[in-house]
């Protein structure tokens, strides 16, 4: 759907995005990770033809993006605005013909969302008189106003209350099963992990990573297993000796233990499993996979790692 | 195209529901209608009628003036000398708004005094002139000639050496066309201040709830610049268009009620005029001793010629300046950023009112032909030329004024284009000359 290739980017002769390229398939919810400053409104807004880049081509189905092809776009920015002054449906109908609606269409889709979010009652109220997080919502039905194929949010979810986020997390994925797509950066792993099929990661105006998330948490783990037994804690250190490392340990109830254990010397689950069978009783055991949270400060880490060098 | 068209009218909406446009739609034309009222009482002040008694102790006008029904002076006659502090005190007397003296002297030196308690209107000084006058003719055909008062009037001509400008041999121009071109100017300058601080108001305001990035997406800066220009320049144009009529309707109201024409025969109560005599009138009366203000605004120019040029001089003028303000709310780091790169403007706009008014002064003068090319000072000069009107043979200036203004305009709006792109999507800094100079250089 939107091929980025080799996007070079800079200011003052620093650097804001140094060659990235990306490949956004159609239908997919594609996160845009990377810490603040990294460069990912910089690579947004180049997709939006907001700025130029110095070098590389974007590709929208197939053809080198130009104009027409925004009106396909929703865009939510990080940094939200709206007029003031002007009331939430004459706002909603003005943002929806810029993008290319006609003023018969834009209202018709303005109420829908002003009565699908059950806020129809704020149409008439000037963007001055709402809460931030009521200007969110506005914000958000103005990027998906006009039916487009993609969508590209920058921190859709910030400002909001858990129950919005949940309304907005739904939302995203009603689009996906409709079939298309969505570029989302956020700093929230845990929407990221929900809803995301592949995540790219930029770091220091490079791309570091791009792929499933699965496969991303997959790639950062270290071999970890989490054990939860039933029986004498100090009997299951001495089980571990000198093979397995106890990472971390969490009483759970009456001599009922929930442990992170860490294979050493090429082990394997096996080899646990036959070391702690006798001396504790195992009631669960699963390998456990590093957060997106964690996939993200440690490829961070290593990138800085690797500049250091 | 059509984007910036719906950026206008979102402009032109807002600034058509704003309280301040209306307010100010109707407070302008009002301010200036008062102002002008002051301007015509100024030239028309003091009493509307007057009492006169005339002390004529030799009866040489034989009890006889000019009167009939409807007259605004009324005389009357005493053939007893009376002093001056005797009328101004006596109580007798204090129903006479003025006393004219009248005596044989008057017929050899042609002079006469009217002792007044209050000034009165130069309308009424001239009727009282004229009256007195004509009435002494008569006596002095009588006396002295043996021709009727008809045969007389026949003959009389007054010999009138008029200086005339070679290139203006039909004298159309005078400072006081100059200064309605002036005025015109200067609500050119004024309406330009007052919209460009809006378009640089609303562009910064546009920055920094950072509505901008929302409508870059879908629109290009330079269409973005044009939209909001447009749409707020539409929105000084109804409001110019608001002021004409409410100006040109307050005028009328003023000519059929406080201040009918001077020239029109059925205001020159008491006098029985044909048009001859009172083009003898017109040509023999003095400056000043009309209002000449109220002439100047219903007889002598050409609103429909002025309001044509006025119209077309105001839109290249906004949209050159307005680039200049748009560029500088695009480049600006906060709202109350740039008010340093303010000044220059300012400085400019009003640089281009001396140059209008040095136009007035000296209106030939190599500086004025000058001005008159410059689009900073082009839009007033040209409006002083022209309601001046333009020596035979020479409009072309205007043309040739126009056409650069033109030009500049397209060049500024490309130039301020560019710093608005470069600039638009900076944010919080503070603006400096050197910003300005890499945006610019900036493809």
């Amino acid at each position: 759907m939107l091929t980025v290739n080799e996007i070079t980017k800079s200011y003052n002769r620093k650097f804001a995005l140094d060659s990235v390229s990306l490949q956004i398939n159609k239908g997919e919810i594609y996160g845009l990770l990377g810490p603040n400053g990294a460069g990912k409104t910089t690579l947004i807004r180049i997709i939006n033809q907001i700025i130029q880049q110095d070098k590389g081509t974007i590709r929208f189905d197939g053809k080198l993006m130009v104009e027409e092809h925004l009106r396909h776009i929703g865009y939510l920015p990080e940094e939200r605005g709206l007029y003031k002054t002007m009331r939430v449906l004459d706002q909603l109908i003005f943002l929806a013909q810029i993008r290319g609606l006609n003023k018969t269409e834009a209202q018709r889709n303005a109420l829908f969302w002003l009565e699908k979010f059950q806020i129809q009652d704020w149409s008439n109220k000037r963007i001055e008189e709402l809460s931030k997080g009521m200007a969110q919502k506005i914000q958000f039905i103005a990027s998906v106003l006009h039916e487009p194929d993609m969508l590209i949010l920058d921190e859709p979810l910030s400002g909001f209350d858990p129950v919005n986020i949940e309304l907005i997390l739904n939302e995203l994925k009603t689009f996906k099963e409709q079939g298309k797509t969505i570029v989302l950066s956020t700093h929230n792993m845990r929407s990221v992990e929900e809803i995301c099929d592949r995540v790219a990661l930029i770091h220091a105006s490079k791309k570091v990573a791009e792929d499933t998330v699965w496969n991303l948490r997959e790639a950062q783990k270290q071999g970890e297993f989490i054990i939860r037994f039933k029986g004498n804690m100090i009997s299951f250190a001495n089980a571990l000796w000198t093979d397995f490392e106890l990472f971390d340990k969490k009483e759970i109830g009456e001599s009922r233990f929930e442990t992170i254990v860490k294979m050493r010397r090429g082990n394997k689950i096996d080899d646990l499993l036959k070391a702690l069978m006798g001396n504790v009783e195992i009631e669960a055991v699963e390998e456990r996979f590093p957060s997106m949270q964690e996939v993200f400060i440690e490829l961070t880490k290593e990138k800085e790692v690797v500049d250091e060098k | 195209m059509k984007n910036s068209w719906l950026i206008a009218k979102r402009e032109l909406k807002e600034r058509l529901s704003n309280s301040a446009f209306l307010w100010m739609l109707f407070i302008g034309p009002i301010i200036s209608l008062f102002l002008i009222y002051l301007l015509f009482k100024a030239g028309d002040e003091g009493k509307s009628t007057l009492r006169i008694l005339i002390v004529d102790p030799v009866n040489l006008m034989d009890t006889k003036i000019i009167a009939q029904e409807g007259k605004t002076i009324d005389y009357y006659f005493t053939d007893k000398y009376i002093e001056v502090e005797e009328f101004r005190d006596g109580n007798k007397y204090q129903e006479f708004d003025a006393l004219m003296e009248v005596n044989e002297k008057i017929l050899m030196n042609k002079k006469a005094f009217v002792f007044y308690r209050e000034n009165p209107s130069p309308d009424l000084k001239m009727q009282l002139k004229f009256q007195l006058e004509r009435r002494v003719e008569e006596v002095m055909i009588e006396q002295f000639t043996r021709l009727s008062v008809d045969e007389f009037r026949q003959i009389k001509q007054p010999l009138n050496v008029d200086f005339r400008n070679v290139y203006d041999p039909k004298n159309e121009a005078s400072d006081m066309e100059g200064w309605v071109g002036f005025v015109f100017g200067a609500i050119i300058v004024l309406f330009v201040l007052l919209f460009g601080m809006t378009i640089l108001r609303s562009t910064t305001r546009e920055k920094s709830n950072r509505i901008v990035e929302v409508l870059l997406a879908s629109v290009k800066p330079s269409q973005l610049m044009l939209g909001k220009i447009t749409g707020i320049g539409i929105a000084a144009f109804i409001q110019i268009i608001g002021w004409i009529i409410l100006i040109s309707l307050g005028l009328f109201v003023f000519r059929q009620t406080i201040f009918p024409d001077l020239f029109d025969l059925s205001n020159w109560e008491g006098i029985q005029v044909t048009s001859d005599v009172q083009q003898q009138i017109i040509d023999s009366t003095p400056v000043g001793r009309y209002n000449q203000f109220i002439e100047l605004i219903y007889e002598r120019i050409n609103f429909g010629y002025m309001l044509l040029f006025f119209a077309l001089l105001f839109v290249l003028a906004y949209f050159f300046y307005g680039a200049f303000f748009s560029a500088i709310g695009a480049t600006a780091g906060t709202e109350n950023d740039g008010q340093q790169f303010l000044f220059p403007i300012l400085f400019i706009l009003g640089f281009s009112l001396y140059a209008g008014y040095y136009a007035i002064i000296l209106p030939d003068s190599t500086f004025t032909q000058w001005m008159q090319f410059i689009p900073f000072t082009s839009p007033v000069v040209v409006m002083v030329k022209i309601a001046q009107g333009y020596p035979i043979g020479t409009f072309y200036f205007a043309i040739i004024s126009i056409f650069i203004l033109v030009v500049s305009t397209y060049l500024f709006l490309a130039i301020a284009g560019r710093l608005y792109k470069n600039g638009i999507l900076h944010f919080g800094h503070q603006l400096r000359l050197k910003n300005i100079i890499s945006w610019l250089k900036k493809s």
